[in-house]
């Protein structure tokens, strides 16, 4: 590696820089896959024409569409909030590609607290949510706000329950010491307790991304676009649509680290080895991202009452109990 | 038993585990995701649509009347059509000019049109097709308002009617003997061609009002016959008489089919004959003979002695278009009114035996006529009857003054019905009778159908509680 010397400001630019392509370019690549696995898992072939080859360049497409569009703000609506929700919406989703490691070196900011970072930015989004709820003076987007804000505080416990559990295994609260410390990924050692602190951490996520089986806050059966109802052209793809991918991609790939091993091998298996950690990182990404759609075109969308049930009935108590297992774990283990 | 099934179903389906069923759905989808896609890109390939598939709606200009019936029927009122009339000369000399419409414009509003297919069901002169055609999008929505030139164009792809089922009826095509059939109604009638078609006049004459009861069997089908069928209309009708008086097989046919009736009805058939008779130029001297009371005599069949000295509608006719020409009339003139007077001779025959009890919505009205001494009844209630079949039989002019005869020898028959059975008393007693004549009095007067029931079901009501109406 030839030796560049680079100022803290080159460098800070340089990752701003990786992180403003990778993460359009990934929400985009998401957007395709969605359309392309639904279409196939419901027997159709999803976009075919536009780019020409079986329709990939189909979300670039409508991207260039929606930036066309007129970006219109009600009157009744409060202008300064309504237009500052879809950045803040969208800047977490962004900053979350900070701490993920695609590499043993690769990785923007090697945060101490990383996991905590994790959680703590992956949460303020919501708060964008609401500000659009609020400010649209629509009461779909407010009650979709609302609800927005409900579902997150029920389904960040289980996820920082989830996470502190993962934290006890690995001793760390280090991404990258995270996946330093799993020999074997988590998800299938210490085994059971992992698979199932997966799983809580899966739901977790997908309410608080508010994917399908969890999406209460814009189910447009009942509430049209839920918070982003009065919002159009770029502010709604941002806010929405692009947002919504990216954050998809991002908690597959924290998904991908903190329980399948990240850049590390599936296995520790000397010849799997040589395979670089980047193919690894991208390959578990992948696979988490096709299971996060999979579950979202299977399940049909609970309830308002259903969900909240779900969270504070069965997901918070049994990731409390995860913890006491994890404990005893790392304990006796 | 379902709701127990369904419920082990839904036990067994739980068993594995809580959970299970969660990965189950996502297997399905995973299966699923594998299998072959069933879209069919469009533009580039095309489904192959069954034959019959219903695109694009053709029109065959030639077959339209401008009848009118698809713009009418049309629930989107996407069909325009323009016409006008165009007078034809006479065919014959004398003749009297005719009238056609010419179609100007027909025009479907596919950007209005539901498809719904009304327009090509209802069409009955077979001018409306479904083409399979379906590709005919434009940018602008008034090219989607096809004139005639372009729904003829879609005739092009219209397949032809498929087979008719096996043991279908034949449909009711214009056949070569029919079209003789009409040619003959206008004066000389070849008897072997019309004779098929109208042998089961005669048969018909005496059994049509039964029809509808007993013996709807003989006497349908043969209505039915291609040639009759055709030919329905008020010329045809006047063939029938000739053979009804020569042929007369009907003693012999008829026997059968008229006693169950009368037995049932127990319903004076003979009277009404006989009524029919007198109507037709006979003397009262049937009369007497006939008149017995009915419940005794049903096996006799004596209906064709009734009819036997009517005056052969055939005669009439000729002697009536002898008249005619000798008072200087037009052919077509005086050919309508001989015809006119076959018709009446011809209904006279017809209006023969019928209990009218049959068709009364009435349901007590078999037995009280049978308490009240039949006769009273079915005397009035001939003529009632003879104007059901009158509609397809011919000009409905003919009809009021049939009405009008009708009753009158209704009344002229009473007294001496009434003393044969004279339970019946004045037939003011019994409301049945009341309502009868009512309506018999009421269709002499020429007054509509529900108009003539409504009073008579009134009177009848009077008579039952025993109060005078405005009228008596």
């Amino acid at each position: 590696m030839p030796d560049i010397n680079l100022t803290d400001w080159q460098i800070l630019l340089v990752k701003l820089a990786i992180i403003l392509t990778v993460v359009p370019i990934g929400a985009l690549a998401g957007g395709y896959v969605l359309h392309k696995e639904m279409a196939h898992m419901q027997h159709r072939l999803g976009p075919m024409y536009a780019g020409g080859f079986h329709g990939w360049a189909q979300t670039l497409a409508d991207g260039i569409k929606f930036i066309y569009k007129e970006d219109i703000i009600p009157a009744a609506a409060d202008k300064r909030v309504f237009t500052l929700a879809p950045a803040i919406v969208f800047a977490p989703v962004l900053m979350l590609y900070l701490v993920i490691p695609i590499d043993r070196s690769l990785i923007i900011e090697d945060l101490d607290v990383g996991l905590f970072y994790l959680i703590a930015i992956g949460s303020v989004g919501v708060i964008g949510v609401l500000m659009a709820g609020w400010s649209s003076a629509n009461k779909y987007a407010l009650i979709g706000g609302l609800r927005a804000a409900a579902q997150l505080i029920a389904y960040e416990l289980p996820i920082v329950l989830a996470s502190a559990a993962i934290a006890m295994l690995a001793g760390t609260l280090s991404v990258v010491g995270i996946v330093e410390a799993q020999d074997w990924p988590f998800l299938v050692w210490p085994p059971g307790i992992g698979l199932a602190l997966f799983v809580v951490f899966l739901a977790g996520a997908m309410a608080e991304m508010s994917l399908p089986p969890f999406d209460m806050p814009v189910a447009e059966s009942e509430l049209i676009t839920g918070p982003f109802t009065e919002y159009s052209g770029m502010r709604f793809i941002f806010g929405f649509f692009f947002a919504e991918m990216a954050h998809m991609i991002a908690f597959a790939a924290i998904g991908a680290t903190l329980f399948l091993g990240g850049y590390k091998p599936i296995v520790p298996w000397e010849p799997l080895e040589n395979i670089p950690g980047v193919v690894w990182f991208f390959v578990k990404t992948a696979f988490m991202v096709f299971l996060l759609l999979w579950i979202r075109f299977t399940f049909p969308r609970l309830r308002e009452d259903q969900l909240q049930k779900f969270a504070w009935k069965f997901l918070i108590p049994v990731s409390l109990a995860l913890i006491l297992v994890t404990g005893g774990w790392v304990l006796y283990a | 038993m379902v709701m127990t099934d369904q419920k082990q179903r839904l036990e067994e389906a739980r068993k594995p585990g809580f959970g299970f069923g969660l990965l189950k759905g996502m297997a399905v989808l995973l299966k699923h995701l594998f299998k072959r896609t069933t879209t069919i890109q469009y533009p580039d390939e095309k489904q192959d649509l069954s034959p019959r598939t219903r695109g694009v709606i053709a029109l065959k200009e030639e077959n339209c009347t401008v009848c009118m019936l698809c713009a009418r029927e049309c629930p989107d009122w996407c069909i325009y059509i323009d016409s006008h009339k165009e007078t034809l000369p006479p065919k014959r000399e004398g003749g009297r000019q005719r009238k056609r419409n010419v179609l100007d414009r027909f025009a479907i509003d596919y950007a209005l049109c539901m498809y719904c297919g009304i327009c090509v069901e209802v069409c009955p002169y077979d001018a409306l097709f479904w083409s399979r055609e379906f590709e005919y999008a434009e940018y602008d929505i008034r090219e989607l308002t096809h004139e005639k030139e372009r729904l003829s164009d879609w005739m092009e792809s219209v397949l032809p009617p498929p087979p008719l089922e096996i043991g279908a009826d034949v449909p009711d095509e214009p056949t070569p003997a029919a079209a003789q059939t009409t040619t003959a109604a206008a004066g000389a009638r070849p008897a072997t061609q019309t004779s098929s078609a109208t042998a089961a006049r005669p048969a018909q004459a005496a059994a049509a009002p039964k029809a509808p009861t007993a013996a709807p069997t003989p006497a349908r089908p043969k209505e039915s016959e291609p040639g009759v069928a055709a030919e329905r209309g008020a010329v045809a009708k006047a063939e029938s008489p000739p053979e009804a008086s020569a042929a007369q097989p009907a003693p012999v046919d008829q026997a059968p089919a008229t006693t169950p009736v009368e037995e049932r009805e127990g319903a004076p058939p003979k009277e009404v004959t006989e009524e029919a008779a007198k109507e037709a130029g006979i003397g009262d001297v049937q009369a007497a003979t006939t008149q017995v009371p009915n419940v005794e005599v049903p096996h006799e069949a004596p209906r064709p002695v009734a009819l036997e000295p009517v005056e052969d509608p055939e005669a009439v006719y000729q002697q009536v278009l002898d008249d005619q020409r000798r008072k200087g009339s037009s052919p077509q003139v005086a050919e309508a009114r001989a015809k006119v007077a076959r018709v009446k001779a011809e209904r006279g025959i017809r209006r023969g035996p019928t209990p009218v009890e049959v068709d009364k919505p009435v349901p007590s009205a078999p037995t009280k006529a049978e308490q009240a001494g039949a006769p009273v009844e079915p005397t009035p209630s001939g003529a009632p009857k003879a104007e059901e079949p009158a509609p397809e039989q011919g000009p409905v002019a003919a009809r009021p003054e049939e009405a009008a005869a009708a009753p009158q020898e209704a009344g002229a028959a009473h007294p001496e019905t009434t003393e044969v059975s004279p339970s019946s008393g004045e037939g003011a007693e019994d409301p049945e009778a009341i309502y009868e004549r009512v309506l018999a009095e009421e269709r002499a007067k020429g007054s509509s159908e529900p108009v003539a029931t409504a009073r008579a079901k009134a009177a009848r009501m009077r008579a039952m509680k025993g109060t005078k109406g405005p009228g008596s």
